[in-house]
């Protein structure tokens, strides 16, 4: 065992130690990690923005390029420029324009990536044969059953969620059938979400035993 | 026996607080290992990367930051491991860019490792903002989108950028994904260009990505702690992944068991009513 | 002029790009790529937006010290410490942040800013304990059937779930029987019989549970996995993306114009 002598671990530790204290109850320790993190989260996303974003396109993009390429760069600085007005109250309408052009190319490129990228594939995946052959007969059924269930799940989960019209009848029916999978899969879900938050303090407790304490 | 219960369906919060907390640190204080064999959507997307050539480019995207970073951390490592191990190329950017650091710092550590040489087999591009719009235009020209890596050093005097221009010199993306930017990988990359797409991710959103490999609109998946573990397993380098997934076992049977004591208290309550 | 502009904007490029899906050739193409890096460029700024409210708010309660100024007081400060630290690599060792011989990112982001995200989030695998143990119920068949696909899939993810897994399923049919067989004492007739056949059934049931859970639970898991879970998904997604196409030809039609508030 070998605490560690790091001051910077210890800081790590501490803060870790605060945000765990609100499970106990709610606190000052909590309150003033959670406005850090805040804080210097809005402080990331400035940096990122001058050292990702407008230094190597804006400024070495406009120093580098040559020609129409070089002036062609007026205009995403001007949008830029628009975007920054909304700090300013007398002519914060102004920002529309430049989230417009967000806003329209968001919702074009939507548009696109869902037909082409999810629409159109996904449906072709669920054009299955209702017949499939396996090597033997038991194998058969299986995999010809596993192909209807497919099919049927995905078909019984979109009328579910079918609003414009009454669910009477057959289209009840087949609703009820659709419930009974969204339930296995959101149970799936649940199941996947506790392993996942159960990692994350897996991951917080491994940290507070070896890299601090160093008991393992 | 009915009171207790009744109590034992109203157990107070901070002692489901302390009991969690406890296994998880006994089991990881123990090191207690239970073996497992991998997935097979794991098994397939290793088979996919061992199977590359030497020399193939292999774009890791870091779409996590660190709320994510225990289940996806030691995914990526591992993964950097079997790609140095088997001589494949790195380039690695990202579309979090609260998260970016923790690629670039695993990226430095695994190479070094491997005693790679930044320029030549691995690059480290950094950060775009637009999403959609940087994975569009990877796709005609990646200087388009990064004229120079993360330093400012201008692409093409590095050697492994050379003659990496586009998805065409891409042999794989993964995706490491906690959110929805792996849905835009597939969709753009994979939908327009045919860019052959393997996503790690977390265990919420694991679910959500079989669609996509049952379509083989992705051809491996590789999903939470659990893919993690079984992929370090694979490489043969167990590490956090491997020794967090005992602790996984055991809370995921405490919880299954408070939710049945829950049952229990609840109905023994009704039935009293 | 303040609506009708950007509504215009919007029409076109959301046109353009649906366009240039079906034309990729010239002009189009071309024009897409370029707007493209202009979504680049103009994108990173749309990160700052809640700046100027999110400082101005904080700064408000320190200046009229209500409740929490303190608080605020630390986020300020730890925004102005983080920008400063930040650009002061720049400024003064002349390297990004980000770079690994970089202070800002050897202890700033590693020991300061990655346990305070990493520690927030992990609260939550508590928080998920504690909630479905106080509000998962099997009420009725379709949360039966959800819970048990969650134990299913729980266990049969996880190392050494294959080993617990039988005597956890054949517990709660222990306790099933046992409910049957209560209810059939404080019942009678044709209802009296039913529960205790039922009773016996799921006595029977046990050992086949147990037998088929200790060998097949992995492959039960990644069935549900593949199969029934994946189908559903589908269903739901294919659900929520003609949604997602709807609103945004709605956008586009100027029909939708809530971004403009």
């Amino acid at each position: 065992m070998s605490i560690s002598l790091n001051p910077w671990v210890w800081i790590a530790a501490f803060l870790t130690l605060s945000m765990m204290s609100f499970l106990y109850k709610d606190n000052i320790f909590y309150k003033i990690g959670e406005h850090i993190y805040v804080g210097s989260s809005a402080a990331f996303m400035l940096i990122y923005l001058w050292y990702f974003d407008v230094k190597p396109k804006l400024i070495d993009g406009f120093i580098n390029n040559t020609g129409f390429s070089r002036w062609i760069l007026i205009i995403p600085a001007f949008l830029s420029l628009l975007m920054l007005m909304r700090f300013v109250r007398p002519v914060a309408w102004i920002s529309r324009w430049a989230i417009a052009f967000t806003v329209g190319m968001g919702a074009g490129l939507g548009i696109t990536g869902l037909l082409q990228g999810f629409l159109v594939p996904q449906i072709k995946a669920t054009i299955l044969p209702l017949y499939v052959s396996g090597h033997s007969t038991l194998m058969t059924i299986y995999l010809s059953l596993n192909n209807i269930l497919l099919i049927l799940g995905t078909l019984s989960a979109i009328v579910y969620f079918y609003f414009s019209k009454e669910h009477t009848g057959p289209v009840k029916k087949i609703s009820q059938i659709g419930i009974t999978f969204i339930m296995v899969a959101f149970g799936a879900s649940f199941g996947y979400t506790v392993m996942a938050r159960i990692s994350l303090l897996i991951g917080r407790v491994y940290f507070l035993l070896h890299n601090w304490l160093g008991l393992v | 026996m009915r009171e207790f219960l009744e109590k034992a369906g109203n157990i107070d919060r901070r002692i489901i607080y302390l009991i969690i907390f406890l296994a998880v640190a006994t089991t990881i204080l123990v090191k207690a290992r239970f073996k497992s064999s991998p997935l097979p959507e794991v098994q397939r997307s290793y088979k996919i990367i061992n199977d590359l050539p030497s020399g193939s480019v292999v774009m890791f995207s870091i779409d996590y930051d660190a709320s994510s970073m225990p289940e996806l951390d030691p995914m990526l490592r591992a993964m950097l491991r079997h790609c140095f191990k088997k001589n494949l190329k790195v380039i690695m950017l990202g579309h979090w860019p609260l998260g970016l650091p923790l690629g670039q710092l695993a990226l430095d550590d695994i190479a070094r490792e491997y005693h790679k040489k930044y320029g030549t087999d691995y690059v480290f591009l950094g950060y775009r903002p637009g999403l959609q719009a940087v994975m569009l235009n990877l796709g005609k020209e990646i200087r388009s989108v990064f004229a120079t890596d993360y330093k400012g050093t201008p692409l093409d005097s590095l050697p492994l950028m050379r003659n990496v221009h586009n998805y065409n010199d891409i042999a794989i993306l993964v995706g490491l994904e906690a959110g929805s930017v792996g849905d835009a990988w597939v969709q753009f990359a994979n939908a327009r260009f045919n860019q052959k797409i393997i996503l790690g991710s977390t265990a919420v959103i694991t679910p959500d990505l079989y669609p996509y490999l049952q379509a083989g609109q992705i051809v491996g998946l590789i999903g939470g702690l659990r893919g993690a573990s079984d992929y370090e397993t694979l490489v043969e380098h167990p590490a956090m992944a491997s020794l967090g997934m005992s602790s996984q076992t055991v809370v995921h049977v405490l919880i299954i068991l408070l939710i049945l004591l829950g049952n229990i208290g609840y109905f023994a309550t009704r039935r009293k009513k | 002029m303040k609506r009708e502009v950007p509504l215009f904007i919007t029409f076109i490029t959301g046109i353009l790009i649906i366009i240039a899906l079906f034309i990729p050739h010239k002009p189009f193409g071309q024009l897409q790529t370029t707007f493209n890096d202009w979504l680049i460029i103009v994108g990173g700024f749309t990160m700052i937006l809640g700046l100027d409210s999110l400082l101005l708010h904080n700064w408000e309660k320190i200046k009229r010290k209500r409740e929490g100024w303190l608080s605020a007081a630390f986020l300020i400060a730890s925004f102005f410490i983080t920008l400063f630290w930040g650009f002061g690599e720049g400024i003064f060792f002349h390297r990004n942040p980000f770079d690994a011989s970089a202070t800002f990112l050897r202890y700033f982001y590693t020991y300061i800013f990655v346990p305070l995200q990493s520690t927030m989030f992990s609260l939550l695998a508590f928080f998920i304990a504690s909630a479905a143990y106080r509000a998962f119920r099997a009420k009725d068949p379709n949360s039966t059937l959800l819970l048990s696909a969650a134990a299913l899939v729980m266990l049969g993810r996880v190392p050494g779930g294959q080993a617990v897994a039988p005597w956890i399923f054949a517990f709660v049919f222990l306790l099933l029987a046992y409910y049957f067989f209560n209810e059939s004492k404080e019942t009678s007739g044709t209802q009296q019989t039913v529960y205790i056949i039922l009773a016996i059934i799921t006595l029977i049931l046990i050992y086949p549970v147990f037998y088929i859970l200790l060998h097949y639970l992995d492959g039960i898991a990644d069935w549900i996995m593949n199969i029934p879970q994946m189908a559903a998904k589908r269903g739901i997604w294919i659900g929520i993306s003609l949604g997602g196409i709807a609103m945004s030809l709605r956008i586009i039609f100027g029909i939708e114009k809530t971004y403009l508030r």
